[in-house]
This record gives C-alpha cells, sequence and structure tokens, in this order.
C-alpha cells in the first residue's frame, strides 16, 4: 500500500521553475531514496511533501492526507529532520527530547531513544557541546520522537566520519524494522545503495528514473571492461570476439582488455574455462551507481 | 496545554542561561547603585533614567538578538514540522521578555525605594499606562530588528548600534540641559526620549502629557506593524 503518493509536483519561485511535474509513491515499510545533485529540487521536494511549502501544481496524499489542507493531523504521524537547523546552544540534550516529546499525542519514551542513539551519556550535555555526528543523532532522535509512520531524513550523515555513518545506517535500518516508512533525500551514491530499497532520480526538476538501486545499476546500458593477464599464448580475440556482448577485444603483450554491454562477463569467464585457458589478474570493472547515475543525468555527483 | 507548558518552561532556562538577560538586568542597577550615593533623598530623576535603559536594553538587545537567532538557527522552521505552530514560541518568548521587564523594573524600583531613598510615585494608573506605552514602543523597535535582521549576532549588532544613539537622545547619556538644544529637542520625540520624558512627568506628579502617550503608541503600531509586515520564518 502506497503511504506517500505525489503526482505531476510543480513549484517555481519566481521565473526559475524547481519542480516540473515529479511524481512517485512511497510503499509502507520501505526505505525511499530520493537521490539527486544539488539544486535538482530534492529538497524543495520533500519540503511540499511535509507541508513546509506550498506546490504550485500536482497533489500529495501522505497517509491519506493533503500537507496543504490536513497539516495538523499529519504532522502528528510524520517526524521531519531538516537539514541546516540548529537547537539553542544552551538547550540540554535532555530538555529537547523532553520538550519535542510534549509536542506530540502519543510520543516514545524519550529515555529509550536516548539509550538506542547512544546519547544517553550525553544527556545533560549542552546542544553547543555536542560533537557533529551526536548532533545528528539527536536531530534523528528528535524525528522519531512523535512515534511516526513516516520519518523525513535529509542528508543524514553530511559532515559525519565514515565510522558514525556506517553506525547510523546501522540505526536506520533498525527504524525501518521497526515498521516507520523511511523518505531518504542524500547525494551520496554508498548511503543510498547500502540503505535504499528503492530510489527516485531526481535531475532539473523530473524524476529521471525510479527503481531499486540493483535496477539502475543493471538498466545501464554502457560499455564496461573486463582485464586479464595471459598465463600461456592463444589468440584471445578469435576465442572471444563473437561472444554476445562482447564490443572489442584489445591485446597488448599478454595484457588482454574486452570491453562490452551487459552482462558479457559472465560469457567471457565461461568461454575462457571452457578452452582451458589460464588468466592471472582477473578484474571486472564493477558498474556502480555511480555509473548508473551518469548516464541518467549526464554528469557525476 | 503540557506542550505550552513545557515550552514556557525549558525558554525560562534558556532565558536564564543566557548572559544577555542578566547583563540587560544589572547594567541598570548598577548605574542606580552608582549614582544613588550622590543624589538628594526623594529624587525624581535617576530611578525614570534606569528604568528606561533597562526597557530599552530588552527591547533592543535582548529580544531582537533571541528571536533572529531562533530563525536562523531554523529553529521556527523544525517547530513548523510538528503538531505545535512556531508563533506560540515567538508568543512565549516575547511574554517571558515582557516578565523579565517586569521584573528588573520591580528591582530597580524596590531597590531605589529603599536602599537609596528614592522617590516611588504613588499614581499607579498613570505609572502603569507611561510603561506599558514605553515597553510597547520599545519591543516593536527589537521585533522590526529581529524581522529585518539575517542572524542573530547582526541582530544583535544593530541592537547595540541602536541603543547608545537612542540612549543619548534620551538624556540617559549626558542630561539634556547639557545637550545642545537642537539635538534635545529631537531627542524628547524618540522612542526611548519620549518613555524618559513620561517617566519623568509621572516621578515628579504630573499627568503624562498625551502628545508623547501618543507618540509612543504611535511608534508601537507604526513600527510593530512594520515588524510583522517583514517577518520571516525562514
Amino acid at each position: 500500500m502506497a503511504i506517500i503518493e505525489v503526482t505531476d509536483l510543480r513549484k517555481s519561485y519566481g521565473q526559475l521553475s524547481v519542480l516540473e511535474g515529479v511524481s512517485f509513491s512511497v510503499a509502507e515499510g520501505e526505505i525511499f531514496g530520493i537521490l539527486g545533485p544539488n539544486g535538482a529540487g530534492k529538497t524543495t521536494t520533500v519540503e511540499c511533501v511535509e507541508g513546509l511549502r506550498k506546490p504550485d501544481g500536482g497533489t500529495i496524499r501522505v497517509l491519506g492526507l493533503d500537507p496543504a489542507t490536513d497539516g495538523r493531523a499529519l504532522r502528528e504521524q510524520v517526524g521531519v529532520q531538516l537539514q541546516h537547523t540548529q537547537l539553542p546552544d544552551t538547550i540540554k540534550v535532555w530538555e529537547a527530547l523532553d520538550l519535542y516529546a510534549a509536542f506530540y499525542s502519543r510520543p516514545r519514551d524519550w529515555r529509550e531513544l536516548l539509550e538506542q542513539w547512544g546519547l544517553a551519556d550525553k544527556r545533560n550535555a549542552r546542544f553547543g557541546k555536542l560533537s557533529g555526528g551526536q548532533k545528528q543523532r539527536l536531530f534523528i532522535a528528535l524525528a522519531l520522537i512523535g512515534n511516526p509512520r513516516v520519518a523525513f531524513l535529509d542528508e543524514l550523515t553530511t559532515g559525519l566520519d565514515p565510522q558514525a555513518r556506517r553506525t547510523t545506517w546501522e540505526l536506520i535500518k533498525q527504524v525501518r524494522d521497526s515498521g516507520v516508512t523511511v523518505v531518504l533525500v542524500s547525494h551520496f551514491m554508498d548511503e543510498v545503495e547500502e540503505l535504499c530499497d528503492r530510489v527516485a532520480v531526481v535531475d532539473r526538476g523530473r524524476v529521471v528514473a525510479l527503481d531499486t538501486p540493483a535496477g539502475l545499476v543493471d538498466g545501464l546500458d554502457a560499455a564496461h571492461e573486463i582485464r586479464f593477464t595471459l598465463m600461456a599464448a592463444c589468440d584471445p580475440v578469435a576465442l572471444l570476439a563473437d561472444l554476445p556482448g562482447v564490443a572489442e577485444v584489445t591485446v597488448t603483450a599478454d595484457r588482454v582488455v574486452v570491453s562490452g554491454r551487459g552482462d558479457f562477463a559472465t560469457a567471457v569467464t565461461a568461454q575462457l574455462a571452457r578452452h582451458h585457458v589460464l588468466v592471472s589478474d582477473l578484474r571486472i570493472d564493477k558498474r556502480t551507481l555511480d555509473d548508473a547515475f551518469v548516464a541518467l543525468t549526464g554528469r557525476s555527483l | 496545554m503540557t506542550a505550552l507548558t513545557k515550552l514556557a518552561t525549558v525558554e525560562v532556562k534558556l532565558l536564564a542561561r543566557e548572559p544577555g538577560s542578566i547583563v540587560s538586568m544589572l547594567i541598570p542597577l548598577f548605574v542606580l547603585l552608582v549614582f544613588g550615593s550622590s543624589i538628594q533623598p526623594g529624587d525624581t530623576t535617576l530611578l525614570p533614567m534606569t528604568l528606561a535603559m533597562s526597557v530599552g536594553l530588552v527591547g533592543l538587545y535582548l529580544l531582537p538578538t533571541t528571536l533572529a537567532s531562533y530563525r536562523e538557527r531554523g529553529i521556527l522552521r523544525r517547530m513548523s514540522t510538528t503538531p505545535v505552530r512556531p508563533y506560540t514560541l515567538l508568543v512565549v518568548q516575547l511574554t517571558l521578555q515582557l516578565v523579565l521587564v517586569v521584573i528588573a523594573c520591580a528591582l530597580l524600583v524596590s531597590v531605589a525605594g529603599s536602599v537609596i531613598g528614592a522617590h516611588v510615585p504613588g499614581a499607579a494608573l498613570p505609572l502603569a499606562a507611561a510603561l506599558t506605552l514605553g515597553v510597547a514602543a520599545m519591543f516593536s523597535v527589537g521585533l522590526l530588528i529581529a524581522a529585518l535582521a539575517k542572524t542573530g549576532r547582526s541582530a544583535n549588532g544593530v541592537g547595540v548600534l541602536l541603543y547608545f544613539p537612542m540612549a543619548y537622545l534620551a538624556g540617559l547619556i549626558q542630561p539634556v540641559d547639557q545637550m545642545p538644544a537642537l539635538v534635545a529637542r529631537i531627542g524628547e520625540y524618540t522612542p526611548l526620549g519620549a518613555f524618559r520624558q513620561v517617566l519623568g512627568q509621572v516621578w515628579t506628579g504630573q499627568s503624562p502629557s498625551l502628545t508623547l502617550l501618543v507618540v509612543l503608541a504611535g511608534y508601537a503600531v507604526l513600527i510593530g506593524t512594520a515588524a510583522a509586515k517583514f517577518f520571516r520564518w525562514e
């Protein structure tokens, strides 16, 4: 069942058109990613869905409610972590959680969230004294304090060190496993690949692709390469050039590079095995979400 | 109701942790005590001056700094994603700063009346009218600064920058009779100047000038409207 339904969303700021017909739907219980370069319209899209901005056109339904007219009922069931927000420097961690819990009619126990997000020993610390990672964890905890059915997380791990990012990812999976639908805005490929069940790639105000991360990579019809070194003399061109998917075989001394499209790597390795050709130093260029992204948007992040 | 109570409790704590709120309480008190030793018993000048100073500091410095930084930090925006509306926070802040002004004035009056032996007027109604309109005028200037300043820091800067000329024109830095006549004349009609004069009239037992009360009310309405018009949530 779709928990968020966005159809033909349009928004412009003056002359500048930011969203030009964005449509997607988010299923209950999934982690849905919105991926795109800076200025693509990701944040504007989620801000319309959260009810922070009024779209110029199109329809939005979140949990069956229209954010523009049923905002109050919706905000009870939605948790939000915004990019670039701060708290007063002098507020203590527990005070912030306790305060935000009072805003909702059925809040979660903030002590539990404090434990879960590793902030128990920072309970009495002031916001201004927290590290970047601790602040970020506090904001996620605040997004979950109202016991929401949907959580929007915008640029979740920006500014975190690699260790803290991994930890955050694990916690986000736990959030999903506890039944909360997560909408993740990101411009990090690894994050989207690791976390998201499905991804909408947004570019220049439009959804240019919507699939699972693996689906996006598989749908990529770009040439890639497989390389190896021959351990005994043979003619790789005769052996490999006619295999399905193979575009070109180049040999430089004993080093062979085979380029092609689709899943030609399996065919190449099978053919080599069938003819008992021993090779070493075999490398297959793994296609990544990065490649898919470049192919879809014509630029890299 | 619990959300409002909780919000008020937290904001009281934050205000108490803010050095600015303590400073704006203590500077007028300090002035009162330092100059208090050299006044005649029954003095009618020093206490109204320090009261105007106190209202001016909170209105021009503390209020805009707090509100602008709440917007700058996205606290108002973050709140607008919760079931509680962000204007609640503005109302709570404004109320608390009013309470702070009342406490500061009460402190000044009680210290001046008991320790220093300055005159404390008995006419409650003119005093209340003068204080209400003076606070309204100064707070509306503060709200306009909060509406226009992009950051808490710039609101702070503008507030301090406005406070000193306004305090000078109001005769809080140099006695009015030692100021150039034209400057003193202009100063009479500035928000802080009009406020100080009205307080002075109440202190000397005159009924406050209707013109000056209307001037203060005018400032409150005009500047307050401009503040509401220019205010941005983000």
